[in-house]
């Protein structure tokens, strides 16, 4: 990459010095007052009042309205080139400027009878000037504009109208007719348009006649306009493109953007806009065809696999394009589809090994990430010779790869190399080596640690024993010569860990004693910790070795050392297992939350800080944290676009999942704020997402979380309604529900209700039930709600209601709510399942249809999502052109009950059916788990 | 750009130097004021509505160069009158004769106006429009109803005129003309 294109003194650069500020605003000021104006001198002084502007500088009110009124006497003179300018300018004052009204008129009467030359500036620049009060005075101009026979007048008024919606809605909606002509229309730029601009000279002849960019305006403005209407939508998307009226390619994006959206909204209609799609496949633009492949891709479980191949077809093609940016694009896509359908791709691996060489970094790296993934999918698993050779080829591509690449590629290839691992366990050897490998050659501590962190997953995750000691022999080696203190100590820090319990603990004993020896006072005092780790952990011969090895250390010269030697010796005398091993470790984010919370508040120090608030999470619990935000990362799609709402929305989801732990704890503290609940004990489990019982578009917005207390003898569930009153004309009161449960060991306590709920409050209904514990047969249960409340009408501006009508009460039904499984189980990692699922006692089976579910990958997602439990052994992928798979499950219920789950789904015409197999440490709940299907 | 010189240029710059003469055309929202600019700018009406802010237009007059600014009349635009008073050689006030009922109020904005400083040497010319109107105020029942007869120290001319019909616009205009000259000499 090269950053010196933009050189001090370049005009462009922000380092050439900008004109002073306050000398600019007088001479404006002088100038444009002045009678005659100078034209020349004027355009002048408004370019070097722009370049301020754009470079960041702005005017407070009152100047900004000073220049404003000065530079409004310019339209005094007729000069097209300072017409412009003026337009500009105003454009950019308009939104500190006061008064700015005045210019309307003046602008009014450019776009009837002014010159073409600053027409569309004219039209740009009204929309910025009118205010709800103007606005109707101008809709005859729009309408003209709109529908005028110049393409960059009619596009000019189409952006304007889409500015002018925030402010006018009710007016640019009468503009519907005028703007769907506009879509269908052929314009073309008058004969002497490029003779107006001196820039294009004579030079005319191979200039277009027309861009068609008027579409793409019209387009996004109709769309605005329609939003609401997904019949008219529809209609128009089919009507669009079965005449090919679109010519401009930005337009067909646009509306290939459309069709995603119609698609996500009601999956239904795929079947006829899946052919549209299609037909984009085959575009002369790239950028069209690339869009029309990403919303294919992001909707891939909708379509079969021979459709699907049309898409990989395109890509194939674009893959070998000149253009760089095109073949970026595509490389990313090809990599998004080969993180959940490695096979799918296998056909362009040809493409991707010629890539690996493409000299542009970026699309090297992915053509490496993306072959990792194929090759892991296709054939590895296999262990046939050809796999296995493909695999050597790549890690040597890439190991001579490494050599011309900057580290931050390093990296992204690193984990890569993590994640493929992960997915596919029976891999590591290679990807190990090549790893260790890499951790010998010189580099920053930044890739050093990505290589380390990526070994300690894999000790993690990988279940295999020999691999583990095959890493932690390679760890080993490292630290014999090891330039990075922090590494150092992390990785005699897992030593300890590990070391122990391996076949040959002395190998690693003898490792770290060569750091009491060789190494600085603070690797020295790690090493003494974990050789006492060993000591406690092996006994015998180990433990009488090492005691001798510490007793050294009180000899030491660092005081840490001995400090630390004398009290692992002591430990280990007396046989203190508890306080030289951790079985358990706090939870960081609570613990920080809360103390952040201690510390905000002085009264809080008249208490200690009370470390039991902080739960204890086990290694398995820390792992299974670990290692499911590991996999979410990995489904993430990096990319997911369109409106900003839709983001937040999607940004919202993903914090959700790193943020569970914090949820949980902070309805904990919500909840026990509350007196009523006070007898209740420790909440237990609560469902995180807010259940929507109403459309997120209805007049009252309804949402659940359920808690349950299930530690007492009397298990409570306290439901959660969180009501939003969206009505701006209504005030509701006495807001309570009415929850009728179908399952009689379902008993109402008591409601807590909203007195009042002003419009656009969202308020929190409490509805708290005796309920049944495990040792019920019947947990299962539907509750059947309805919204109670009065209304009571907004007579004034302020708010105010009238006090003398007392308003009339109403009734609201809102969707039934379940309890499910999953409101009982948190999901756990296992490297395992087979195992584990043998172990396990009680077992239940059971055989269900799935009636509204239609491809094997949304039965997966609705299993998951069912039980809230973990799928182990990469099951949750899987092949798009299957026609059976089994899904593993597994986790563990409120009252410490292992529960693991195989689900065999077997997908035939059109319909999945289910086979589950549910075994646990307890009867009651295998039971349940199947009464609740 | 090069170093030729065209003689074209000088001259053309020498004979746009020449002063400028600036006109406000004031009065209350729908009394003919922008009728009136482009009836003696192109000689013909056009159909209005109402300015929201101003309109301004350059015209040639007996070999001088008007610049003539028809401000808006709604009272929301007539605050902004005072942002274009500086430099202004004349201010010719437009009343409807036939709106009896806000003569009050165009009396009251007019001497308002007067007594700006910016003003003070600027001469004055009263259309009294609307003439073709039955039931139209004469011009002296106009000039008395504005209380022109109490002016002091300005140029000051009334005149019965239809925008519509074209008359009273030029007798108006050139007795501003004539004051304009001799004060400028
Ligand atoms: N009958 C008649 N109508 C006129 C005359 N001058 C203007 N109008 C009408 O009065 C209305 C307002 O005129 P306009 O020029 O917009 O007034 P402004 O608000 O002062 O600019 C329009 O309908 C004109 O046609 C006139 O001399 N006679
Ligand atoms: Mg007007």
């Amino acid at each position: 990459m090269s950053t010196s294109s933009y050189k001090k003194g370049d005009p462009y650069s922000h380092s050439a010095s900008l004109p002073d500020k306050m000398t600019v605003f007088q001479e404006c000021l002088q100038q444009f007052n002045a009678s005659p104006v100078n034209a020349k001198k004027c355009r002048q002084l408004l370019s070097q009042l722009l370049r301020l502007i754009y470079s960041g500088e702005s005017f407070p009110s009152q100047e900004s309205t000073t220049l404003f009124f000065s530079i409004s006497k310019l339209f005094q003179h007729k000069d097209v080139s300072l017409r412009q300018l003026v337009y500009l300018t105003i454009k950019e004052l308009s939104s500190t400027s006061q008064d700015i009204l005045m210019v309307t008129s003046s602008i009014m009467k450019d776009i009837q009878s002014g010159d073409l030359i600053y027409k569309p500036n004219a039209i740009r620049t009204l929309s910025k000037v009118l205010d709800p009060t103007t606005v109707s005075a101008s809709e005859r101009l729009f309408k003209n504009s709109l529908v005028d026979k110049n393409p960059i007048i009619s596009s000019a008024a189409l952006v304007s109208s889409y500015n002018l919606l925030p402010i006018a809605k009710d007016v640019v909606k009468r503009f519907t007719n005028e703007t769907s002509e506009t879509i269908d229309s052929y314009k073309k730029f008058p004969s002497d348009q490029f003779q107006l601009h001196e820039y294009y000279g004579s030079s005319t002849t191979n200039l277009p006649s027309t861009t068609f960019m008027y579409q793409y305006h019209a387009l996004g403005l109709v769309y605005e306009l329609r939003n609401h209407d997904k019949m008219s939508l529809k209609k128009l998307i089919t009507s669009l493109t079965d005449h090919q009226a679109l010519k401009n390619s930005l337009a067909v994006i646009q509306l290939i953007r459309f069709i995603h959206k119609i698609l996500i909204d009601d999956e239904s209609l795929i079947g006829q806009l899946f052919p549209i799609l299609l037909s984009f496949l085959k575009h002369k633009s790239d950028s069209v065809e690339l869009e029309s492949c990403k919303v294919i891709i992001s909707l891939q479980h909708l379509v079969n696999k021979y459709e699907f191949a049309n898409v990989i077809n395109c890509l194939q093609k674009l893959l070998n394009v000149p253009r760089t940016a095109t073949r970026f694009a595509a490389i990313r896509l090809v990599n998004k589809i080969s993180i959940k359908h490695p096979k799918e791709i296998l056909t362009v691996n040809e493409e991707l090994e010629n890539l690996i060489n493409d000299p542009n970094r970026s699309i090297s790296t992915l053509a490496i990430t993306t072959l990792l993934k194929t090759i892991g999918s296709g054939t590895i698993e296999s262990e046939s010779s050809i796999g296995g050779e493909s695999v050597d080829r790549l890690i040597n591509k890439m190991t001579s790869l490494m050599d011309e690449i900057t580290e931050d590629f390093k990296i992204v290839i690193i984990e890569a190399i993590e994640n493929l691992a992960i997915k596919f366990q029976s891999k590591h050897k290679k990807l190990v080596k090549f790893l260790t490998d890499l951790l010998r050659d010189d580099g920053s501590l930044e890739l050093k640690t990505s290589i380390i962190d990526t070994l300690f997953d894999l000790i993690k995750f990988l279940k295999n024993d020999e691999s583990k000691q095959l890493i932690l022999m390679n760890l080993c080696e490292f630290i014999e010569d090891c330039e990075y203190t922090e590494l150092s100590i992390r990785i005699l820090h897992l030593l300890g860990d590990e070391g122990p319990k391996t076949s040959n603990p002395s190998y690693y004993i003898r490792h770290i004693y060569n750091r009491l020896v060789l190494e600085n006072s603070i690797v020295r005092s790690s090493a003494v910790i974990s050789l006492s780790k060993f000591a406690i952990i092996c006994g015998g011969d180990v433990k009488t070795n090492i005691e001798i090895l510490l007793n050294r250390c009180l000899n030491d010269i660092d005081d840490e050392v001995r400090d630390r030697a004398t009290l692992s010796l002591k430990f280990i005398k007396n046989n203190e297992k508890r306080l030289i091993i951790n079985e358990s470790k706090f939870d960081l984010n609570i613990l920080e939350n809360k103390l952040i919370h201690y510390l905000n508040d002085e009264s809080n120090f008249e208490s200690k800080f009370d470390i039991n608030e902080v739960p204890l999470l086990t290694m398995e619990e820390l792992n299974s944290k670990e290692i499911e935000n590991k996999l979410n990362n990995l489904d993430k799609n990096d990319d997911v676009e369109i409106e900003s709402n839709h983001k937040s929305h999607q940004i919202e989801e993903s914090n959700e999942i790193s943020n569970e732990l914090l949820k949980q704890q902070e309805f904990s503290s919500e909840l026990s704020s509350i007196p009523e609940f006070s007898g209740y004990g420790k909440l237990s489990k609560s469902t995180l997402k807010p259940i929507y019982l109403t459309d997120k578009e209805n007049e009252f917005v309804v949402t659940v979380n359920k808690h349950y207390f299930m530690e007492s003898d009397d298990a409570k569930l306290v439901l959660q309604f969180n009501i939003t009153n969206t009505l701006n004309h209504l005030i509701l009161q006495n807001v309570s529900l009415i929850c009728q449960p179908d399952n009689s060991l379902y008993e109402e306590d008591f409601i807590l209700s909203i007195d009042e709920l002003k419009p656009q409050e969202t308020g929190i209904v409490y509805v708290v039930f005796n309920m049944p514990n495990i040792d019920d047969i019947e947990l299962f249960n539907n509750f059947n709600n309805t919204l109670s409340y009065v209304n009571r009408e907004i007579i004034d501006d302020n708010g105010n209601i009238d006090e003398s009508d007392e308003g009339w009460s109403d009734e609201y039904p809102i969707e039934d709510l379940e309890i499910l499984p999953g409101d009982f189980i948190h999901p756990i990692y296992n490297s395992n399942f087979t195992e584990i699922f043998d172990q396990l006692s009680f077992e239940q089976s059971t055989v269900v249809n799935l009636p509204g579910v239609k491809s094997l990958d949304n039965a997966v997602t609705h299993f998951k999502d069912l039980f809230n439990m973990m799928p182990l052994e990469g099951s949750q992928d899987l092949d798009s052109d299957a026609n059976s798979h089994i899904l593993k499950l597994f986790g563990k219920d409120i009252w410490n009950n292992k529960v693991a789950i195989q689900v065999r789904l077997a997908l035939t015409g059109g319909k999945v059916a289910a086979k589950l197999s549910i075994k646990s440490d307890s009867d009651n709940v295998a039971k349940f788990i199947v009464e609740s299907i | 750009m090069g170093q030729t010189f065209s003689f074209t240029n000088i001259f053309g710059k020498l004979f746009y130097t020449q002063k400028e003469i600036r006109i406000l055309i004031l009065g209350l929202d729908g009394a003919g004021k922008t009728t009136i600019l482009y009836r003696l700018q192109m000689g013909e009406v056009v159909t209005t509505k109402p300015t929201i802010g101003f309109n301004v237009e350059t015209l040639k007059y007996k070999n001088l160069t008007l610049n003539i600014w028809d401000l808006g009349g709604q009272t929301s635009i007539r605050p902004y009158w005072r942002c274009y008073y500086s430099n202004t050689a004349a201010v010719i006030f437009v009343v409807d004769s036939t709106d009896k009922d806000r003569i009050d109020i165009a009396s009251k904005e007019l001497h308002l106006m007067l007594k700006e400083e910016e003003l003070l040497d600027s001469a004055l010319l009263v259309f009294a429009n609307k003439q073709d109107q039955p039931g139209a105020l004469t011009a002296a029942e106009v000039s008395q109803a504005l209380n022109l007869t109490e002016l002091k120290d300005r140029s000051w001319s009334i005149v019965a005129s239809s925008a519509i019909k074209g008359e009273g616009l030029t007798e108006g205009l050139d007795w501003l003309m004539d004051v304009i000259k001799d004060e400028q000499l």
